[in-house]
């Protein structure tokens, strides 16, 4: 009993006069154009879990996941209607790891048939592009599809390291400056700080990270047939391929407009796989995200038959 | 009932073998303590609403400086441990639920997660973390998740934590409040707490967690909203608080209905309802539209609000920790934990007390 990615979407602003579209219009953009690539009705979803950070007015409440649920149409439950299930919707917060950590619970409920459907959604966009400093992710939405699968296809294996000692590499909070705004008299500002180092660590660690993880399920890393990563730092997914010694051509080449994306960053890649053809032909996946903490979470993910009917 | 249950709920016939329960529970309570009385002088407005008699609050805990959302979650996590058989290297899962983030008077992190610097500070490095946001219904909605993971045997022992800094939401609630119709009223009812549980494997024999389940109502995603304030420090919550009450009312007693038939039992059978915190006014009519509903009373409706206000994601924590040292439960005792917050969330947990009550024998 596993959980299969049944489709990925991503989404990004469109061009516009006036205004700019955020984390919830993008979230979603991408979460309609995944069920729709999935050949799935919002009333399927049984969980839906957001694992976007930067969220349009830095919202802290309620769990975004909740009025993606509303947007979708995803069984409102007003009233809750006997004999049909409901959709259950929270946050996680794990910066660019968050992916993979959701991916883990939705595993938790999918993969033992508690629920059926899932749904993964990553947004991010600058809350407040005059009170936040040095933001350096593109905006862009992401959704993945999770169904169970009763052949043994999908995800086989999680790992998450951290490594707190590089805490500080990479730090993102809102705090009050009395000066800023623009007549000074003070705003909430989103300050962002990433170290020189944190993308070498992230790579470092990443390694480390996919060679345990490779070790477990007994794979060597020209075994890989299909890398997918997070797309920020902008050089991990090049250094992890390096480092490991896995062909250029397992890794899917993100366009520009997603290139810097932060938690959809690994949807995007797995989004290009798919339309690709490269998933289908794929038969051993592996998934390695890094974030803020250090933290760097991985899976190791098994295609079989199933990505080929995925291709068809 | 027929068909698929409403709520997202375990366990289900033939998934997952094992049964969780909670071994320990603990929390920190700041010392200072504010009235009501005292927090309704400092609005900027004169105004004619008797807030003590419209919630039942009479005062609530708020922190002094130097103390913020992580230490209360990391003081919160020690009590836990200390009333615990566990040391903290026997976590596995450590999840962090709080809603407000700070680290520091008013500075929020999004990023690291909380969650690692409690596990780090409380020395189980080796736990997977992960900080989750699901307003009021964080800390259950972790317990949910800890309990999918023991019954699959993924792992044997886990922690919710979190810790509740409200700074900024009463002072500029107080600002601004004019009338009874104020938005912001509700920030007036919040307190500072932390909470944390730890979730384990039962041994064969221990009734334990017997269901759990939760859903989102979100046709009523936007009943409550939380957000850093534009000019001033903090942030602010704007709440209509009768439509959620409302709702509540209306579509909470047949999710209940249902986690209780999956479990076998009455209401009448539920000795203590512990539900989330918002006012006693709110907690007696809902147990009043429950019992109509139902047609059944809970033995008794656990109520701490009027001493500790509104504590957000840790309130039904902090309640049944107050009863297990209180000594007011019985190993055997049904418990029925509710939640109900922003998004629109309602999540049940109904669990059976066991050793529990002998983790609050001792003073500590």
């Amino acid at each position: 009993m596993t959980t299969r990615i049944d489709a990925a979407a991503t989404s990004v602003p469109r061009r516009r006069w006036f205004g700019r579209d955020g984390a919830l219009h993008l979230s979603d953009a991408a979460a309609r154009t995944c069920l729709t690539r999935g050949h799935h009705r919002s009333s399927e979803l049984e969980l839906v879990i957001n694992v976007g950070m930067y969220k349009d007015h830095g919202l802290a409440e309620p769990a975004l996941a909740s009025m993606i649920q509303e947007d979708l149409g995803a069984n409102l439950g007003h009233p809750p209607q006997a004999g049909t299930h409901g959709t259950f919707s929270f946050d996680v917060l794990n910066g660019g790891v968050g992916l993979i950590t959701a991916a883990h619970l939705c595993d938790a409920f999918v993969g033992s048939g508690v629920a059926k459907l899932a749904m993964i959604v990553a947004g991010d966009a600058d809350p407040s592009p005059r009170t936040t400093r040095h933001y350096p992710f593109s905006a862009a939405g992401g959704a993945v599809l999770l169904a169970h699968d009763d052949h043994g296809a999908g995800f086989q294996r999680f790992l998450f390291r951290t490594y707190p000692e590089d805490a500080g590499l990479f730090v993102a909070s809102t705090r009050w400056d009395p000066h800023a705004g623009r007549v000074r008299r003070g705003r909430n500002v989103l300050e962002l700080y990433e170290a020189p180092a944190f993308a070498t660590r992230c790579s470092e660690e990443g390694r480390a990270v996919v060679s345990e993880l490779l070790a477990q399920v007994g794979l060597p890393p020209s075994g890989i047939d299909l890398l997918v990563t997070s797309a920020y730092p902008r050089t991990f997914a090049q250094d992890i391929a390096r480092g490991l010694g896995i062909a250029s051509d397992r890794l899917p080449r993100l366009p520009a407009a997603l290139a810097r994306a932060h938690t959809a960053g690994p949807i995007a890649s797995l989004e290009v796989a798919i339309q690709s053809g490269q998933f289908a032909r794929a038969k051993h996946v592996v998934f390695v995200t890094a974030g803020a903490g250090l933290t760097i979470g991985a899976a190791y993910y098994r295609t079989d038959h199933r990505a080929a009917q995925l291709a068809a | 009932m027929i068909g698929d249950p409403w709520m997202l709920s375990e366990p289900r016939p033939g998934i997952g073998g094992f049964t969780a329960r909670f071994e320990s529970v603990g929390r920190k309570l700041p010392a200072r303590r504010v009235t009501t009385a005292e927090l309704m002088a400092s609005t900027r407005h004169h105004t004619s609403i008797d807030l003590e008699r419209l919630t039942g609050i009479t005062e609530r805990h708020v922190c002094s400086k130097g103390e913020d959302s992580l230490t209360l979650a990391t003081d919160a996590a020690r009590d836990c441990l200390a009333r615990s058989r566990h040391p903290a290297t026997d976590l596995e899962m450590v999840i962090s639920a709080s809603i407000t983030r700070h680290d520091g008077d008013a500075i929020h992190r999004f990023e690291p997660p909380l969650s690692l610097t409690i596990k780090e500070a409380i020395g189980a490095p080796r736990a997977i973390n992960f900080d989750i946001s699901n307003a009021c219904a964080g800390m259950l909605t972790g317990v949910f998740l800890l309990h999918d993971f023991i019954r699959r045997g993924v792992i044997r022992c886990g922690m919710v934590v979190s810790g509740e800094h409200i700074t900024g939401l009463g002072t500029n609630a107080a600002r601004s409040i004019r009338t009874i119709l104020s938005p912001q009223l509700a920030s007036l009812t919040l307190g500072y707490a932390g909470a944390a549980v730890i979730v384990e494997r039962a041994e064969s024999g221990q009734p334990g967690i017997l269901r759990t389940g939760f859903t989102t109502l979100a046709a009523h995603s936007r009943l409550c909203v939380g957000l850093p304030a534009t000019h001033e420090p903090g942030a602010k919550m704007f709440t209509r608080a009768r439509k959620i009450h409302e709702v509540a009312m209306v579509d909470g007693p047949p999710l209940v209905q249902q986690i209780l038939d999956d479990a076998g039992l009455r209401l009448d059978e539920i000795d203590w309802l512990i539900p989330h915190q918002t006012s006693v006014r709110a907690i007696r009519t809902g147990e009043k539209v429950l019992a109509e509903r139902l047609g059944e009373h809970p033995k008794h409706v656990v109520v701490t609000v009027d001493e500790y206000g509104n504590t957000a994601s840790t309130t039904l924590f902090l309640a049944l920790h107050r009863y297990l040292t209180e000594r007011r439960l019985a190993r055997g005792d049904k418990v029925l934990l509710l939640s109900v917050a922003s998004g629109l969330e309602v999540g049940v947990v109904v669990f059976v007390v066991d050793e529990l009550e002998q983790t609050h024998d001792h003073a500590h």
